[in-house]
């Protein structure tokens, strides 16, 4: 599954260090992301075609060892992107 | 003129009558009363504050309640515009009733500001911030500090100003409990304060009036610079803590009244403050210490 | 006539009013919940800047509120749509959400509550249901008041979701069933317009928009609000009422509806009272003196300044009255028993602080 940001007029961001402060104009709650999801946003935002689970597992340092443990950590960190409003599967 | 030039029974009559048109910083207040304790707080503790002839952006009435409580058990009700926005409190907390309903009015109304609950002091035209739940000794530390030469802006109500990003100021009384009204007496002898109340829903509460010069320069606004949480704990050695940005922006986001009012503009203002801003926790047992503390806060560069 | 009647009739004079004037103005329009409409009149007319500073100031916080409730509008409406979606039940939007969906001038500065919706009463169960799926809850919880909403009114008892804490009143009607008037939903669901830009959402034809906006206004027990709603209705008015036809439609459907009263009455106090442009033989039809009394104090700003002697007791009769349109006798004395004696026990709620 594809996963891509909602569009990016919506979302107000601001960068603290290695902390993100969002701001989701869908849903008018404001969120502080720690560093991983920070990352994994900020990932997506440029993703263009929208990225998988694994892809973003990836390009977050996954390795091999790793593997479906932090594939499924981001699964996780996906879904919560879903309920928050922040991101949701390309369809 | 000021409220202090009203000679005598003067004050009383014009609160008894036509109202004390009274400024605070940005707003002015028509107020209205037949109490006597109303009147003697307000010439004790509004006395360096302008009267003002012109527009009043609030009508506030304190009184009794109308009904047989009159006779039995006396109560006090805050009336804006003729209507109460809360319950009736006991006959002798008209003062207090009064300063909670100014707190009210402003911060129900003044939406042209992103208003934080936190107390805002100056020094050297920068803000230090002090967003903080009751009971972390906020307003104690800012009646402190502002006898230990930082200027008060407010003790509740910092506004910010969405156009320059400025705090502005909104001097009024500082309002103190319990323990605290003994330990400013003590700390800072010179300052005034009103009789204590008790039994309050707060506790035992006081009210410390303003120093002169924050009152004349109530017009004069300071760019945020410091953003300090206060925790007070007995016997704790005061220490500032860094705080990270991240979490002193949603510190921010949390104490203010009106976020949700201002939308991604409210974001940018917040934004641009913390940006702005040394952010701290603080820990301190000690007044004296904490002035210190903060005294070498605003000295560096 | 009040500053606040004046300034709705003629905005445009405000500017040159003196600081106590417009005292007396902000105080009567916040109490009116009109201030956001003023500020929305004087921007249209781009002269919010001409406003002395000292009350523009308080405009510009009430726009600062109408903003954000807009945007908080369209995300309530979004998450309607997501919930009903899958049921197919489309959503003719009613009142406040319409006018702005459909782009109306009386959306402007309007304050907006609660959402409200008309759905056919055959899926009023499934909608209720899928609404408690996506997290809206009842309230009113009392028996009493339950029946009272479902059985006797129009509606669903309110429903708040359980996290936005926004509220949400789905109708199945325009008046109670148990109203002496008898408007036919399924005609007004059957008349609503598609919105081109909100597929799903639909909202009442202009002229059913106006007699809805006008039998709530005169059916309604609470007339504090009077005077907002009649200023809904007299942009309602004015911006349809230059299309050819209108006129003449509209009075045919409130026949048709079986809400002649109250357009007849929603026409001859808008033109009284806000001077809305209605045509001649639109006024006909006689209104006791006693009513006129009623409506023209009850319609007045709900203000100190704004009172006289009477309007306590022209208040109160217009809200027996607007029950007895509403419920049948028997059923009245009940109703107005029972809230009666509720109030007494009520508890105080939190006082604000």
């Amino acid at each position: 599954m594809r996963w891509h940001t909602v569009p990016r007029e919506t979302l107000s961001l601001r960068t603290f260090d290695d902390e993100l402060v969002v701001r989701n104009g869908a849903t008018g709650s404001t969120h502080l992301l720690q560093p991983l999801a920070a990352e994994a946003l900020k990932l997506l935002l440029e993703a263009s075609n929208g990225m998988t689970a694994a892809e973003l597992a990836a390009r977050l340092g996954n390795d091999a060892e790793d593997g479906a443990a932090g594939i499924a950590a981001m699964e996780d960190l996906l879904s919560e992107f879903k309920r928050l409003g922040l991101a949701e599967p390309i369809d | 003129m000021i409220v202090g030039d009203l000679e005598g029974e003067a004050l009383a009559r014009l609160l008894s009558g036509p109202g004390l048109r009274l400024r605070t910083g940005p707003v002015v207040t028509r107020i209205t009363s037949p109490l006597d304790d109303v009147a003697h707080g307000v010439g004790l503790l509004y006395r360096d504050h302008p009267v003002d002839e012109g527009f009043a952006d609030f009508h506030v009435r304190i009184d009794r309640p109308a009904g047989l409580r009159r006779w039995l058990k006396p109560q006090v009700q805050f009336r804006f515009d003729g209507w109460p926005p809360f319950y009736p409190l006991p006959g002798d907390q008209g003062f207090p009733i009064l300063e909670w309903g100014m707190n009210w009015c402003v911060s129900t109304t003044c939406h042209q500001y992103l208003i934080v609950h936190a107390a805002v002091v100056e020094r050297g035209g920068k803000a230090l911030i002090l967003p903080a739940p009751p009971g972390s000794g906020k307003s104690t530390l800012c009646a402190g500090l502002v006898h230990r030469g930082w200027r008060l802006l407010s003790d509740e109500l910092t506004l910010l100003d969405p156009g320059s990003g400025q705090v502005m100021p909104v001097p009024r009384p500082v309002s103190l409990k319990n323990a605290s009204i003994e330990v400013i007496g003590r700390f800072a002898p010179q300052s005034v304060l009103s009789p204590t109340v008790h039994d309050t829903l707060k506790g035992s509460v006081a009210h410390m009036k303003p120093p002169v010069e924050s009152v004349h320069r109530a017009l004069e606004g300071a760019a945020p610079r410091w953003l300090v949480l206060p925790r007070y704990r007995a016997g704790a050695q005061a220490r500032l803590e860094p705080l990270p940005k991240g979490r002193a922006f949603m510190h921010l986001v949390e104490s203010a009244f009106n976020y949700h009012l201002h939308g991604r503009g409210g974001f940018e203002v917040i934004g641009c403050a913390i940006e702005a801003c040394d952010c701290f926790e603080f820990a301190y047992g000690d007044l004296e210490e904490a002035a210190t503390v903060f005294a070498e806060l605003a000295d560096r560069p | 006539m009040t500053p606040l009647v004046q300034a709705l009739r003629d905005p445009a004079d405000t500017p040159s009013w003196t600081r106590s004037r417009w005292e007396l103005l902000v105080r009567q329009a916040r109490s009116a919940d009109l201030l956001s409409r003023l500020a929305a009149l004087l921007e249209d007319l781009g002269a919010l800047e001409k406003v002395p500073a000292e009350p523009r100031a308080h405009l510009l916080a009430a726009r600062t509120v109408w903003r954000a409730q807009e945007e908080a509008v369209h995300r309530e409406v979004g998450q309607i749509r997501k919930a009903l979606a899958p049921s197919g039940v489309e959503i003719v939007l009613l009142k406040g959400a319409a006018y702005l969906y459909a782009g109306l001038p009386a959306a402007r500065g309007r304050v907006f509550s609660d959402i409200d919706i008309l759905v056919p009463r055959a899926v009023l169960a499934q909608v209720e249901a899928a609404l408690m799926l996506h997290g809206w809850a009842t309230t009113h919880h009392d028996p009493y008041d339950q029946r009272y909403y479902r059985e006797w009114m129009h509606e669903l008892p309110p429903m708040q979701h359980v996290t936005r804490q926004t509220v949400l009143d789905v109708h199945h009607a325009i008046v109670p069933l148990t109203a002496r008037l008898k408007p036919d939903s399924a005609k007004l669901l059957a008349g609503a317009r598609p919105l081109p830009e909100h597929p799903g959402v639909k909202v009442l034809a202009p002229a059913d928009m106006v007699l809805h906006s006008a039998a709530h206004l005169f059916l309604n027990e609470e007339l504090s609000h009077g005077l907002r709603d009649l200023v809904d209705l007299d942009s309602l008015l004015r911006h349809f009422g230059g299309e050819p036809g209108f006129w003449t439609a509209l009075i045919a459907r409130a026949t048709e509806m079986d809400l002649e009263q109250p357009l007849r009455y929603a026409l001859r106090y808008s033109n009284r009272i806000l001077g809305t442009p209605v045509p001649g033989d639109a006024l006909s039809g006689s209104v006791s003196r006693l009513m006129d009394a009623l409506f023209l104090r009850a319609l007045q700003p709900d203000h100190p300044t704004a009172s006289d002697g009477l309007t306590p007791m022209a208040r109160w009769l217009l809200y027996v009255r607007a029950h007895w349109m509403r419920l049948p006798p028997g059923r009245l004395a009940y109703h107005l028993t029972v809230k009666a004696l509720r109030k007494e026990r009520e508890e105080p709620a939190a006082a604000g602080r």
